[in-house]
C-alpha cells in the first residue's frame, strides 16, 4: 500500500518540476533584463536608471507586438519571414492614407489591419491548403509585399502620419509614455488571447498535434490561417507606430525587426518546434534583446560587432533555458533550502 | 547451469523520480523469460537499460559472467543483446532492405555496397526469418503496422547473439504463431529471450519463467507452469483481482439505430452493411488489414467512401471530417489505435486534454485557465477511472494506460452518443483496461452505443453484446452475444471458407 503512495508522491513532486521550469524561465529572463539595466550603469554613469528603463520598453513595444504575431505563426508550427515587409507596408499605407492629416483615422487604422490580415491570410491560404512550407510562403509573401511598396512608392514613401499619432507617440501620463501604456494594455489582451482564451488553447492544440486536433473537431487549418493573418495585422499595427515614431516611412523601415521577433519567441522560452509558448516570457525576450541593443549602441560599438554581440547573447540565453539547467538549478535551491 | 544474464540490485533515477529500485534477476541460456507488471512498474525502464538506452544508477548486470554495462544500443548489441522496441524503430522512408540491415546497410569498405547486393542479403535474412509476403524492396512507409512490427522484430532477432529482448512484440501482430517459431528458431540455438507482454496468455505459451516488478522491484521470479493466474495478479497489484465474468449476456438490438452503413465501398471495404443500436457495444474482430482501420477511419471523418451511404441517427449524412462527424446528431467520437500520432496534446495538462472539445466546437472567446479545465473535466475523468491528481500532468508524463484514460475521457466530453473506438486498450494494463471496460459498460447503459475493433479475442467475447467479423473487407459474421467464443470467432475471422479445425489448431 505504501508502495503505490509513494509513486504518486513522486509523480506530484515531477509536475511540481513542470510548473516551475515555465515560471523558472520567465522569472529568469526578466531577472537577466534588470540585471543589465542595472549592470549598464558601470558602463556609463547615465544609463542604469529610470529613464533609460522607459527608453527600453518604448522602444520595446514595436518589438512586442510584432513577436505576438510571431509567436502564434510559431505556436503552429510555422515560422512568419514576412514581418519585415509587414512593417513596411503598414507603415507605407498608414502615410498614403493619412497625408498628414487626422481625417477619417477611425477607418484608415482598422483598414490598414485589414488589409495586411488579409495578406496573412494569403500565406496562410498556402501554406494550410497548397501545402507550401511556411519558410517559402512567407518569404514570397514578404517579397511580394516589398516589391508591391517599392514600385507604388517608386522608391520614397510619401505622405506624413496623422500629426495625433505623433503626438499620441509623444504624449506621457504620469511620466509614462502612452506608447508604452498601449503596450501593457495589448501585452493584457494578448496574453489572455494566448493563455486564458479558448482560441488560445485551440491554437496550443494544433501546434502540440494537428492530427489529434483534427480528430477532436478543431479547425485546425482555419486556426492556422488565423495565426497567419493575426501576425500580419500585428507587423502592420507596429508598422503604423513605428511611422508615427519616425514621422514617416521607409522601405528599410522594418528590417530590424525580423530576426529579434524570432529570437524574442524562442529566447522567452517558446518551443520553435511549436506546440508550447507562453506570451510574457516573450515580452521578456523583447525586452532583453532591446536593452542589449541599446546598452551596445550607447558603448558606441560599431553595427558589424553589434550584431556579433546579439547572436552571442541569444545562444546563451538559449542555453540557459535549457531544461537541464533548470534540474541543477532546483536541485540546487533544494540544497540550500 | 550457469546464468545467461544475471542482474543484482539494478536501479535507476530520472531526476526525483525513482523508475527502478532494487531489480534482481537471472535469465538462463536457451530459456524464454518473462517480465510481467503493470504499466509503470518499471518494464520499460528495465528494457532501456539492458539495451542501452540509458545507463543505470546502480546494481550490475553480468552476461556470462562478464559485468557489462552498455552506453548505447550499439555497445549492447556488440555484447549481443538486440531489442525490439515496443516504439517501433524503423526509418519509415528507407527500404526493408536498408532497415533490417542498419548500422551496416552497406558492407563495402570504400565503395557503397551495390542496391542488388543489399537487397539481396536482406532477402537472405528475411527467409532465415519466415518473411515471405514482404519484398525486400519495399519502403518501410508503405507497409502496415503488422508487417512493420515483423520487420522490427526480425532486425532483433538477425542481431541476438546472447539475449533477445521483445517488448510488447505481439502488439500489433494478430497472429503470434509465427512470432513463436522464430523465438523458439532462435532459443534452440541458445540464445535467451527476454519477453515483455501484457497479454497473460501468450507469456504462459511461450515463456517458462517470469519475474514480476512492481513499483520498480523486483517481487520475484516464479515457474510459470506452477502458479495460475490468480497468483501473478496478486503478485503484480498487491491483491488479487476480480475474475473475470461475462457480462451483457443479453443482446440489445431493441434500441433505436443510432449508426446505419448500406454498401459501404472504400479501398479496402467491399459493401459494408451494418447497424449500430442504442444501448449495445459492437465488437469488430479481424485480424490485421481487413479493411477494419478503414471502416473506423470511415466513422471517425477521417476517410472518404467512394459509394454506399451511412446514416446517422435516421439521417443520411456524409462524414467529411472529424469536426462534422462530432456535430452531426447523435455525434461519434473517434478514439484513433495510435495515441501518440494522434491522440494526446504531450505538453498540455490533462485537464487541457480531456476539456479541448468543450473548446474547439465553440467560438474562440471563451476564457479559460487551469482550474475550469480541470473543473470541466473532473466528471469525465472520474468515469474513466482516471485519478484526480493526474489533471494537473502534462500528459506526456503519464503513462499509457492513463493516457488512454484521458483520450477516452475526451471522447465522454464531446458529448456524443456512439463512440468508435479502435483497439481502446491495446497496450495498456490490466487495471486500466478493467477501467475502460466499465467505463463503456456504463456508457452503453446510458443510451450510448459502442463500436470498437479489438485485437485481443478475450476483451471481444468479455464485452461485445453482438460481435462482427470482417474479412477482406466483407462482414463475414454477425454473432450473437450467447454465441461469441474465441473459437468462433478465431474461425471466422481466418476466412468463410476456412474450417474451423486448422485455426483452432493454429490458435491453441
Amino acid at each position: 500500500m505504501n508502495q503505490s503512495y509513494s509513486t504518486a508522491d513522486k509523480q506530484d513532486t515531477r509536475q511540481a518540476q513542470r510548473f516551475s521550469s515555465t515560471s523558472i524561465a520567465v522569472l529568469t529572463i526578466y531577472s537577466l533584463v534588470v540585471l543589465m539595466i542595472f549592470g549598464s550603469r558601470l558602463v556609463s554613469p547615465s544609463l542604469g536608471g529610470l529613464s533609460q528603463l522607459m527608453t527600453v520598453l518604448y522602444l520595446s513595444s514595436f518589438l512586442v507586438i510584432c513577436a505576438f504575431g510571431q509567436g502564434l505563426v510559431i505556436m503552429v508550427r510555422g515560422l512568419d519571414l514576412s514581418v519585415a515587409s509587414m512593417i513596411t507596408l503598414g507603415g507605407v499605407l498608414s502615410t498614403t492614407f493619412m497625408q498628414g492629416t487626422n481625417e477619417g483615422l477611425y477607418f484608415i487604422i482598422p483598414g490598414i489591419l485589414l488589409i495586411s490580415a488579409l495578406v496573412g491570410g494569403i500565406s496562410g491560404f498556402g501554406i494550410t491548403r497548397l501545402s507550401i512550407p511556411p519558410f517559402i510562403m512567407t518569404m514570397a509573401m514578404g517579397l511580394i509585399v516589398y516589391s508591391v511598396c517599392l514600385g507604388f512608392t517608386e522608391g520614397t514613401p510619401r505622405g506624413f502620419p496623422a500629426p495625433i499619432l505623433n503626438a499620441f507617440m509623444q504624449s506621457k501620463v504620469f511620466g509614462v509614455a502612452l506608447p508604452i501604456l498601449l503596450m501593457l494594455i495589448l501585452i493584457v489582451i494578448f496574453t489572455t488571447l494566448q493563455s486564458y482564451s479558448a482560441f488560445g488553447r485551440k491554437l496550443n492544440a494544433v501546434g502540440n498535434n494537428p492530427d489529434a486536433a483534427n480528430i477532436a473537431g478543431i479547425t485546425v487549418k482555419r486556426m492556422t490561417i488565423s495565426a497567419y493573418a493575426i501576425s500580419a495585422a500585428c507587423s502592420a499595427l507596429a508598422g503604423v507606430l513605428l511611422a508615427a515614431y519616425a514621422n514617416g516611412a521607409t522601405l528599410r523601415m522594418g528590417d530590424d525587426y525580423l530576426l529579434p521577433s524570432i529570437a524574442a519567441v524562442v529566447v522567452g522560452g517558446s518551443s520553435i518546434l511549436g506546440g508550447r509558448g507562453n506570451f510574457l516570457g516573450t515580452v521578456g525576450g523583447a525586452l532583453l534583446l532591446t536593452t542589449l541593443s541599446s546598452m551596445l549602441s550607447a558603448l558606441g560599438v560599431g553595427q558589424g560587432w553589434k550584431t556579433v554581440l546579439e547572436g552571442v547573447v541569444i545562444l546563451v540565453a538559449l542555453l540557459m533555458l535549457r531544461e537541464q539547467v533548470f534540474a541543477s538549478l532546483q536541485s540546487m535551491f533544494k540544497r540550500s533550502s | 547451469m550457469p546464468e545467461r544474464i544475471n542482474i543484482t540490485n539494478l536501479s535507476k533515477r530520472y531526476g526525483a523520480t525513482v523508475a527502478l529500485s532494487g531489480v534482481d534477476m537471472g535469465i538462463l541460456p536457451g530459456e524464454v523469460h518473462a517480465i510481467l507488471g503493470e504499466n509503470g512498474a518499471g518494464k520499460s525502464t528495465l528494457v532501456k537499460i539492458l539495451s542501452g538506452v540509458v545507463s543505470s544508477n546502480a546494481g550490475t548486470i553480468s552476461l556470462d559472467e562478464a559485468c557489462i554495462r552498455p552506453s548505447s544500443i550499439i555497445e549492447a548489441r556488440r555484447c549481443g543483446i538486440a531489442t525490439a522496441f515496443q516504439e517501433l524503430s524503423l526509418i519509415p522512408n528507407m527500404t526493408v532492405a536498408e532497415n533490417i540491415l542498419l548500422p551496416r546497410a552497406s558492407s563495402g569498405r570504400f565503395w557503397p555496397e551495390s542496391k542488388a547486393s543489399i537487397f539481396e542479403r536482406a532477402r537472405e535474412v528475411l527467409i532465415e526469418w519466415e518473411v515471405n509476403d514482404i519484398s525486400s524492396q519495399s519502403i518501410v512507409a508503405d507497409l502496415t503496422l503488422a508487417q512493420r512490427q515483423r520487420i522490427e522484430l526480425v532486425r532483433a532477432l538477425s542481431h541476438a547473439r546472447c539475449l533477445l529482448i521483445l517488448d510488447e512484440p505481439t502488439a500489433a501482430l494478430p497472429d503470434t504463431s509465427w512470432l513463436f517459431r522464430q523465438i523458439h528458431h532462435l532459443t534452440s540455438r541458445g540464445v535467451s529471450v527476454l519477453y515483455i507482454s501484457h497479454r497473460l496468455n501468450e507469456v504462459r505459451e511461450i515463456c517458462q519463467r517470469a519475474t514480476v516488478l512492481r513499483n520498480g522491484a523486483s517481487m520475484g521470479t516464479v515457474d510459470l507452469a506452477g502458479v495460475d493466474d490468480e497468483d501473478i495478479f496478486t503478485m503484480m497489484v498487491g491483491h488479487g483481482s476480480s475474475k473475470k465474468k461475462r457480462v451483457s449476456q443479453e443482446s440489445s438490438t431493441n434500441g433505436e439505430v443510432l449508426l446505419e452503413t448500406y454498401q459501404l465501398r472504400s479501398k479496402m471495404l467491399k459493401g459494408i452493411n451494418l447497424q449500430l443500436h442504442a444501448g449495445e457495444i459492437l465488437g469488430v474482430a479481424g485480424l490485421e488489414g481487413q479493411g477494419q482501420q478503414e471502416l473506423f477511419r470511415l466513422f471517425g471523418g477521417l476517410h472518404k467512401p467512394t459509394s454506399g451511404e451511412i446514416r446517422v441517427g435516421d439521417k443520411v449524412t456524409s462524414l467529411s471530417s472529424p469536426r462534422k462527424a462530432l456535430q452531426v446528431k447523435p455525434g461519434i467520437a473517434f478514439v484513433p489505435e495510435e495515441r501518440k500520432t494522434e491522440g494526446i496534446f504531450a505538453s498540455l495538462s490533462a485537464a487541457a486534454n480531456i476539456s479541448i472539445p468543450h473548446f474547439a466546437m465553440t467560438g474562440w472567446a471563451k476564457l479559460v485557465n487551469g482550474r475550469i479545465e480541470r473543473h470541466l473535466a473532473a466528471e469525465a475523468a472520474d468515469q474513466v477511472g482516471l485519478a484526480p491528481r493526474y489533471l494537473g500532468f502534462e500528459v506526456g508524463h503519464l503513462s499509457g494506460g492513463n493516457q488512454q484514460k484521458v483520450l477516452l475521457a475526451r471522447a465522454l466530453m464531446t458529448g456524443a452518443k456512439i463512440l468508435v473506438l479502435f483497439d481502446p486498450t491495446r497496450g495498456v494494463d490490466v487495471g486500466t483496461k478493467q477501467s475502460i471496460y466499465s467505463m463503456m459498460r456504463h456508457f452503453v447503459d446510458q443510451g450510448g452505443a459502442i463500436i470498437f475493433y479489438s485485437s485481443e479475442l478475450s476483451e471481444l467475447v468479455q464485452l461485445s453484446s453482438r460481435c462482427l467479423v470482417v474479412y477482406d473487407g466483407l462482414i463475414t459474421d454477425d454473432v450473437a452475444a450467447n454465441e461469441i467464443s474465441e473459437e468462433r470467432l478465431l474461425a471466422s475471422a481466418h476466412g468463410p471458407g476456412n474450417a474451423r479445425k486448422d485455426s483452432l489448431q493454429e490458435a491453441v
